[in-house]
């Protein structure tokens, strides 16, 4: 190649680069994926035969953060589906600027498909269906098969209760050696998971809350918590975040002998090499059970879309077919425990598939304050509220602050109503439900 | 030390405790600031749990340099180098050409409104970066500049407000009389700038050369914001690619993920030794200690 050629193609391909990609077509789809490598590889791998089949042309933009939607949504190129948090959801569909899917998806299959609380899940406050998610998992606790039979004990089964966990975790909780090394304890539960242990204890938190409420088996469960660390049975929370260790190397290493944790957890799976198992969550005697189930946020489309058709089909192949998101648990007609099972045959007989199928038939939906509060209010809440929690796991607040702080938080949340109420753009729909939070609280003076 | 108050060590001589000690201290400070360096490095030469373990490892039994090939594997690498080369090599050209040219015109040319004009130019320095973002994306969708290299390269040729400062408080260092000489000589306002500025400068050129090169380099924001297709993406993307690999469990490749950042470093680190001696004359005389 002469001097000038190689000039002309290092010129050719700087040119390809600041060429615009923008050549959309009528039948072209933009999808704004996670920014994963091995996703974003798998997909484009697979697109092609779906535009074969199809027609259909996905295009994949990836990125993750609300900058850049916000900014394209401004500029009137929203991609086509994006990922909305539950949160994020309402806003967008209180002002018009995502599609409700039953509009797109009347007289198709894939909503039959469907387990019902999955498009629950992806319902707002006005009855419309703005999301579809595409992954969702619940909650079991993990533990050490030969810990357990080490200390002669057998491992817990879907009856256990609190009482049994915390008995249980006594017995398997081992003092550290004079050196200070050697020590376990019985269990480990981070405090992202409290709030599914409150649904076991009878806990009612509706999704889609404007105001904060602490019931009293809430406080209660607080307190349980609190008393495993009092014990000396479980971490302080404190030393476990600056020791930095993951919830899997925990088990692994036998520092802990029991663990809450996700289900399925593919980094857990991996990662252990010692024998183990997993049961449900632990049950609270009286109490119905009602098994943690995560569905925090779903793929939308976006209101500004060419070809609502067009998009639809894209947004089901994505969850139904692309291989990154198979097996998918939000389909009924699916074994997903199976496809579990065959990916990782260790999950065979461990107890996944009973934890699994519990939390399908006791679904108990999914109590994180970051999605039981809806948009208009989570702001105001969380800032508030995280605060204060992460002093009562530090042991330096009593759960009593908590509560009592509940008014004044409240306060602050309703000026963030009066505010919405104020915005124009917003739908009726959803300025009703505002205004009936405000007038809730105004009749309530304990709020 | 001897009794009349000289050191026995002759090579010493003059070496005073308080400077061996100022230099201890400084060596020590310094020392800290390469721990995060050092443990990324060592992380990049562990396995995934190794990061984790107590005591932190800091010398790897056996070093993992199979982990850099992983990096490299992990993501188109190759591409995301080249996209990332083109953009810092045209921002860098164009940001000294127009820099050098403005700071010029505010440091040697007398007209109305100049110092005004340096103040406004000084004071955009002000605004935050998202105060102006949706309002220059929807500017750049409009122009169809969405998904192109153009958003990142063209603003680079209307000037930086800081280069801009930086070189003009460089070019008042430079006598005028050098000016004078060359203008009796015959030459115009460009060929002083070209042929007597331009190489005085060089101190305050290699800074700013460090500082565009640096920031370009290490730029994500911009790049996310304006680039949609991954085969555009540049190396911070790919960086932010491999943080998460697992679905569900969003579990990291920390090793992996630290073998990468080591490989996006190295630039920075060359383009600092290279540019080491002239960079600290020119932040000296362009008055940015500190």
């Amino acid at each position: 190649m002469t001097r000038r050629a190689r000039w002309l193609a290092a010129g050719a391909l700087v040119l390809s680069g600041c060429s615009s990609g923008d050549r959309k077509e009528l039948q072209e789809v933009e999808y704004n994926c996670p920014a994963n490598a091995v996703e974003i590889a798998v997909l484009q791998r697979e697109i092609s035969r779906f535009e074969a089949d199809s027609g259909i042309r996905i295009k994949l933009n990836p990125f993750s953060g609300q900058d850049k939607l916000y900014a394209m949504m401004a500029a009137g190129k929203a991609p086509d589906i994006f990922y909305t948090s539950s949160t994020m959801r309402d806003r967008l569909a209180a002002e018009d600027r995502i599609l409700d899917l039953r509009s797109v998806s009347r007289g198709d299959s894939l909503p039959g498909r469907l387990w019902p609380h999955v498009i629950e899940n992806g319902t707002s406050v006005d009855g419309g269906w703005y999301s579809l998610g595409n992954w969702e998992f619940t909650c079991g606790v993990y533990y050490r098969k030969d810990l357990f039979s080490e200390a002669g004990l057998s491992p817990p089964d879907s009856s256990w209760t609190w009482d049994d966990m915390v008995s249980l975790a006594r017995k398997l909780t081992r003092p550290p050696n004079p050196d200070g090394r050697g020590g376990r304890y019985g269990i480990f539960i981070g405090s992202h998971f409290v709030e599914a242990l409150e649904l076991m204890n009878g806990a009612r938190l509706p999704r889609e809350m404007l105001l904060l409420k602490i019931p009293a088996e809430s406080a209660d469960l607080y307190r349980r918590y609190i008393a495993l660390m009092d014990e000396g049975i479980m971490p302080d929370l404190l030393r476990m975040q600056a020791l930095g260790m993951q919830p899997a190397q925990l088990l692994e290493n036998g520092k802990v002998a029991m663990l809450v944790e996700a289900v399925p957890n593919q980094s857990l799976i991996e990662a252990m090499t010692e024998p183990w198992g997993v049961a449900p969550l632990p049950r609270f005697p009286g109490k119905e059970p009602a098994y943690f189930r995560s569905a925090s946020g779903g793929l939308s489309i976006s209101a500004s879309t060419r070809d609502p058709a067009a998009a639809w089909k894209a947004l089901k192949w994505i969850v139904t077919q692309a291989s990154t998101y198979q097996p998918t648990p939000v389909l009924r007609d699916i074994d997903f425990a199976g496809g579990w099972e065959k990916r990782y045959p260790q999950l065979r007989g461990n107890g996944f598939r009973q934890v699994w199928d519990l939390s399908l038939k006791h679904n108990g939906g999914d109590p994180r304050f970051f999605v039981r509060f809806s948009s208009w209010t989570s702001g105001p809440i969380l800032e508030r509220l995280q605060p204060l929690l992460d002093q009562v796991w530090a042991r330096k607040k009593p759960v009593d602050s908590l509560l009592a702080a509940v008014p004044a938080i409240n306060s602050e949340v309703r000026r963030e109503l009066a505010v919405m109420a104020g915005t124009t753009t917003l739908k009726p729909e959803f300025r009703e439900k505002i205004e009936q939070a405000l007038k809730e609280m105004h009749d309530n003076s304990a709020l | 030390m001897r009794p009349d108050g000289r050191s026995q060590f002759p090579l010493l001589a003059g070496i005073s405790l308080r400077y061996v000690g100022t230099y201890a201290a400084l060596m020590l400070l310094g020392s800290l600031f390469l721990i995060p360096f050092l443990w990324m490095l060592s992380v990049s030469l562990q396995d995934a749990q190794s990061m984790f373990a107590q005591p932190f490892r800091w010398i790897p039994d056996r070093p993992r340099w199979e982990n850099y090939a992983a990096a490299l594997s992990a993501v188109p690498f190759g591409r995301y180098l080249f996209n990332t080369t083109v953009i810092t090599a045209s921002v860098l050209g164009l940001t000294l050409f127009s820099c050098t040219l403005v700071a010029y015109g505010f440091s040697r040319l007398r007209f109305p409104g100049r110092d005004i004009l340096f103040a406004v130019c000084i004071a955009t320095m002000m605004l935050p970066g998202q105060v102006t973002m949706i309002p220059l994306y929807v500017a750049y969708a409009r122009l169809g500049w969405v998904d192109t290299y153009l958003p990142l390269i063209v603003p680079s040729l209307f000037g930086s407000p800081f280069y801009i400062f930086l070189l003009r408080q460089f070019f008042l260092t430079i006598p005028r009389e050098y000016d004078e000489a060359a203008l009796l000589d015959g030459a115009g306002r460009l060929r002083i700038y070209w042929s007597i500025v331009l190489p005085l400068a060089r101190p305050a050129l290699a800074t700013v050369t460090l500082f565009c090169f640096i920031g370009t380099w290490n730029d994500f924001f911009g790049p996310l914001i304006y680039l949609n297709s991954p085969e555009k993406a540049t190396l911070t993307l790919g960086l932010n690619m491999l943080k998460s690999q697992v679905i569900g469990s969003g579990s990291v490749q920390w090793h992996i993920l630290m073998a990468a950042s080591v490989l996006v470093m190295l630039p920075n680190i060359l383009v600092f030794f290279i540019a080491q001696k002239q960079f600290i004359r020119g932040i000296q005389i362009g008055g940015l200690r500190g």
